[in-house]
């Protein structure tokens, strides 16, 4: 059961669970990702674009490891800190904080499906074919471009954004998620190699290559800082009624601007939403001040290990001492 | 001179204070110098000293209100900005409880009397002490000369403990009391307040040799602007630790995995009471009617200052200078202009 699907209609009621761990080694065989689709809350329709491919189930745990990975790095200094506490609450709220979550899930299955088509993982997608790329050279070279085109065309069918409702909610929660699917498009990176005679650049191989996910995580935060509130509004020549608001720049947003409905609380004090800053770890110049909310902070010391002293040794491996230092560690108070 | 000016503040580490200025005509003969007697708030012992020290009082008056407006000024974003009550007590029933708040009041005071009485020996207003005597830093180049007249932080502290301290120390209270913990309590926040002058004091130097160059350099123990002091306890308040009374009446800390407290950390013993709402019996003035900040996430912002209770919009009125100018010589002349700004006060 994961939080994550059933995108076209996030609930907010499905049961959380501890993630698994990253792929294993060998590709999936046999029937056992039948079972591992069932075990999914997807939708029939899912269900059956899960069962067709067989690479496709660890393709979505390896998203979800990696979309809470990074939401919980990214916000890391932040009072929301993006736990799995109150999350189901959050979802069914129109705040910032779920705009990001929508965004961070989709960049992370976009990006996940593009990687898995180019390790081989997904049997009815390989290496990035699109024209210009001279694939023919790169298959010499052993060289396989991601494949955001495949990525991109299966998630359109996966979360079936053919169709959107005219409710508010869910045209901005659509919205949301194309916000992250461009986010990881705008990272797609032509990169070349040189290999002709000695070096130079005579023969060059070029494929396409996603940028590592923090990039676009870091790009989603920052959209997540200048997110825009938004609501409905009836456009008067189509009759339809499409998102609006506060004009900045002219327009009141773009097609890569994060939007909400409703201000976020302050997420200092527990609540249904999370459980609040206490006993956070904070950093005493920085981030304390903002995070502790005024209550201050404790200050313990702590043990750590850490690898000191290290040699390499003929041939070829590293050994490390292992040197014990304490150091203060700041913890948010209670009251 | 006017006849109020010392008499003002007097003590405030005492709980209960006169605000009022003193209006007895005998005042304007000793030179407005208070009558000790007739001074509201200072305890047996510290009336004795006052008798002592008679020309001290004013520059205690003096520390008391330096400490008071720098707490207004550290705490001016908070839900509890420091603010003053005007009956016999400063700052209300909000001392009687032992929260962070008291301790950093406490503290700040008596790092203002210190301040206020040190530079006052070094300006040669108290008869009973001068310029530093402060023996020449062990780190100070051999050629640089050490005199000038440094405040005498020595002389500062001594008489701050001692002043201060005495009203706590004349009392003694029944072992593991709660009125014996407050005692300590209040006891070791005056310290910490009186150690980080000590410690925040530098040495400052002066280059006076040909045509102003640093061939010859006199310097002095400087004390640090009061503003340092005052962010340096304004993170100690942060930090502090929260205490309770062991089996033996010492005070120990509540979570023993937490670092304890050295003499320089303020200490606390009962949680700070809900400053957002007014209530009459823990001294707090709530929230209502203060300005916040409707763009800020921090304590000052709208969210969390007016606690959850919305606020209003107002359009107010402002007067500033603008389009100063420069006239020879040599005085700057500004005009003063309206401005609209919009104004968020809390419901």
């Amino acid at each position: 059961m994961y939080t994550f699907v059933s995108f076209e209609r996030l609930t907010g009621r499905e049961p959380l669970v501890f993630l698994p761990a990253p792929f294993s080694n060998e590709p999936p065989t046999g029937k056992v990702h039948l079972k591992q689709c069932e075990q999914m809350t997807l939708a029939r329709r899912q269900k059956r674009l899960c069962r067709r491919e067989p690479g496709l189930a660890e393709t979505l745990r390896e998203s979800v490891r990696l979309s809470l990975l990074e939401c919980r790095y990214q916000f890391r200094n932040e009072r929301w800190n993006c736990s799995l506490d109150g999350r189901g609450s959050l979802l069914k709220r129109g705040f910032k904080e779920t705009a990001f979550l929508l965004a961070v899930s989709s960049a992370a299955l976009s990006h996940a499906l593009a990687k898995a088509c180019s390790s081989g993982r997904m049997e009815r997608c390989t290496c990035d074919d699109s024209p210009g790329i001279q694939h023919r050279e790169a298959w010499q070279w052993g060289v396989c471009g991601d494949n955001l085109k495949y990525s991109t065309k299966f998630l359109k069918k996966f979360l079936g954004q053919k169709r959107v409702s005219k409710d508010l909610r869910a045209q901005i929660d659509s919205h949301n998620i194309n916000v992250g699917i461009r986010a990881v498009k705008s990272g797609l990176k032509t990169t070349c190699k040189c290999h002709g005679v000695s070096g130079s650049c005579a023969v060059r191989t070029c494929w396409k290559q996603l940028s590592p996910f923090h990039d676009t995580g870091r790009l989603l935060k920052f959209r997540y800082d200048t997110a825009l509130r938004v609501l409905s509004v009836t456009n008067a020549a189509t009759g339809e009624t499409e998102l609006a608001g506060p004009r900045r720049h002219g327009q009141s947003h773009r097609s890569t601007d994060l939007v909400f409905l409703e201000d976020s609380p302050s997420f200092c004090r527990p609540s249904r939403y999370s459980p609040g800053t206490a006993g956070r770890s904070c950093a005493k110049d920085t981030s304390c001040q903002s995070l502790c909310c005024g209550r201050g902070y404790n200050t313990a010391m702590h043990l750590t290990t850490l690898s000191c002293h290290c040699q390499v040794r003929w041939c070829c491996h590293v050994e490390c001492q292992t040197c014990v230092r304490e150091e203060e560690v700041y913890t948010c108070k209670n009251t | 001179m006017s006849p109020d000016r010392g008499i003002k503040e007097t003590v405030v580490f005492s709980p209960s204070l006169a605000m009022n200025p003193l209006l007895i005509p005998e005042a304007y003969i000793i030179g407005a110098q208070p009558l000790c007697s007739q001074l509201v708030g200072l305890s047996q012992g510290q009336k004795k000293l006052c008798q002592l020290y008679q020309d001290h009082m004013q520059y205690i008056g003096e520390g008391a209100k330096t400490g008071i407006r720098e707490c207004q000024y550290q705490f001016r974003h908070r839900r509890w900005n420091c603010s003053t009550v005007d009956n016999s007590s400063v700052f209300g029933r909000v001392m009687q409880i032992g929260s962070r708040e008291t301790a950093f009041t406490y503290a700040i005071s008596a790092a203002g009397v210190v301040n206020a009485v040190s530079r006052a020996c070094r300006e040669g207003e108290l008869s009973s002490c001068g310029c530093s005597r402060a023996a020449r830093p062990k780190d100070l180049p051999r050629d640089w000369l050490w005199g000038g007249c440094g405040d005498n932080l020595n002389y500062g502290y001594r008489f701050s403990k001692e002043f201060v301290d005495a009203r706590e120390r004349e009392k003694s209270y029944a072992k593991g009391s709660f009125e014996s913990a407050r005692l300590m309590m209040n006891l070791h926040n005056n310290e910490a307040g009186r150690r980080t002058v000590s410690d925040l004091a530098h040495v400052s130097c002066k280059c006076h040799g040909v045509s102003g160059s640093c061939s010859l350099k006199t310097c002095w123990l400087q004390l640090a602007d009061f503003r340092k002091v005052g962010e340096t306890l304004k993170e100690k308040y942060d930090s502090a630790a929260s205490m309770k009374l062991n089996s033996r009446g010492k005070l120990v800390q509540r979570d023993s995995k937490f670092n304890p407290p050295t003499s320089h950390d303020l200490v606390y013993i009962e949680s700070s009471p809900d400053y957002c709402l007014s209530n009459q019996s823990t001294g707090s003035l709530g929230t209502v009617g203060r300005l916040c900040n409707k763009t800020s996430e921090g304590m000052d912002g709208c969210e969390l200052m007016c606690c959850g209770r919305g606020y209003d919009q107002y359009k107010a009125q402002i007067v500033e200078r603008c389009h100063c100018k420069f006239h020879w010589c040599c005085y700057v002349k500004c005009k003063r202009c309206t401005k609209t700004v919009d104004q968020f006060v809390c419901k």
